[in-house]
């Protein structure tokens, strides 16, 4: 079987309105593959940066996977929280990348979104804060119901991920 | 040396911790180690080290620590390839040596030169009781163990202030990792790289 190293970071993000935030991630496959060792999801700190705007989470990533066929390629999903000063928190971004496929280093900028609510929602959310979230998070990472959403472009979080493959070239697969 | 059936790979890391970037601290040193997996070993080198303390110059605002890494790893898994843990450490204005930032990133894996510029986080109090304690007292908190900034767990119950950079120089050597059959850079492959999968639509069992 032909196996796969995820080996990184999730960097951090910006460009959100506020920068006191933290991410939600999982790490998505098909029914081929198979997780060795390593933690599948997870949730960074709250980083409030002294220094620019960026948030840094520095939050490391390293899976091992097998795998009998290349239909499911992981996906990385994530979600982009703010925490204010009382330990309220409040959906930012949702997101995900495609795992890249050729072996080697990367360095992906995952661009995220929100949903939009009515304008009432968007009334509220102005003064009490909250908003629409996804009742199915699978949402994220697939195309399929996504015609019945209004969403709103929020920051970009930054990835750093490293690929190794094994064994991929022993089956013909060229990447 | 030269063994056609050889079942560990070796990663040999010669680098610098360059120096840092805190613009509201001065006269810091860092303290570096390195995280690993089960398969994992070190067979040369120091996986600890203390570095001097510097001070910002006049000309410019960079601290500069030049600080040598030389290590050499064996394993056979790349599962828990190895992060370097660098905290940085300076005093306050009582002179007690407080933690200035914490920051971790995986060694690189391709063969080659690689600079890495880290964020440094310190954590934060999460109440505001420990906030004023923590003021009066003049101690910040800490971690026990700056190893838990390489893991992955349990870090959703931290708050962190990033309040610089830490600048590492590397340079990577592998060896037999193609020979076990890992490919670590686009080219290592004997086919041309394709970018994207999305033309494979007819189920492809391996």
């Amino acid at each position: 079987m032909a196996e796969l190293h995820i080996i990184g970071q999730i960097i951090g993000a910006s460009g959100f309105p506020q920068s006191s935030l933290f991410c939600k991630w999982g790490v998505h496959t098909g029914g081929a593959w198979r997780l060795l060792s390593g933690l599948r999801e997870g949730q960074t700190q709250v980083d409030f940066p002294q220094t620019g705007e960026m948030a840094h989470w520095s939050h490391p990533i390293d899976l091992h996977y097998t795998t009998k066929g290349l239909q499911g390629w992981p996906k990385l999903h994530i979600q982009v929280w703010h925490q204010d000063s009382f330990g309220r928190c409040e959906l930012y971004g949702y997101g995900y990348c495609h795992i890249p496929s050729s072996p080697g280093h990367h360095r992906l900028q995952c661009a995220t979104w929100r949903p939009l609510g009515s304008w009432q929602e968007q009334l509220a959310q102005m003064f009490v804060g909250g908003g629409p979230q996804l009742r199915s998070p699978d949402l994220i990472y697939s195309g399929a119901d996504r015609y019945r959403l209004h969403t709103v472009a929020m920051g970009v979080v930054e990835v750093e991920l490293g690929i190794i493959l094994r064994h991929f070239d022993r089956y013909g697969i060229e990447s | 040396m030269a063994s056609s059936n050889p079942s560990v790979f070796l990663l040999m890391i010669n680098g610098q911790i360059e120096g840092a970037n805190f613009p509201e601290y001065d006269d810091l040193y860092c303290k570096y180690c390195f995280v690993y997996g089960h398969d994992w070993a070190p067979t040369s080198g120091l996986e600890e080290g203390i570095s001097q303390i510097t001070s910002k110059s006049r000309e410019s605002h960079n601290l500069i620590w030049n600080f040598p890494l030389d290590l050499t790893f064996k394993s056979t898994n790349p599962f828990g390839w190895p992060q370097i843990v660098v905290s940085v450490y300076g005093p306050d204005t009582f002179g007690n040596d407080v933690v200035r930032g914490y920051g971790a990133i995986h060694i690189p894996f391709t063969p080659g030169k690689h600079t890495r510029t880290i964020p440094m986080f310190v954590p934060e109090s999460t109440s505001r009781l420990q906030k004023f304690t923590s003021w009066l007292m003049g101690r910040r908190p800490e971690f026990t163990d700056p190893k838990v900034v390489a893991q992955g767990e349990g870090r959703e119950v931290t708050r962190v202030r990033s309040q610089g950079f830490v600048t590492l120089q590397f340079n990577i050597v592998t060896k037999d990792m193609k020979k076990l059959g890992y490919d670590t850079s686009p080219g290592s492959s004997e086919a041309t790289p394709v970018t994207g999968l999305s033309g494979m639509d007819q189920p492809y069992t391996l």
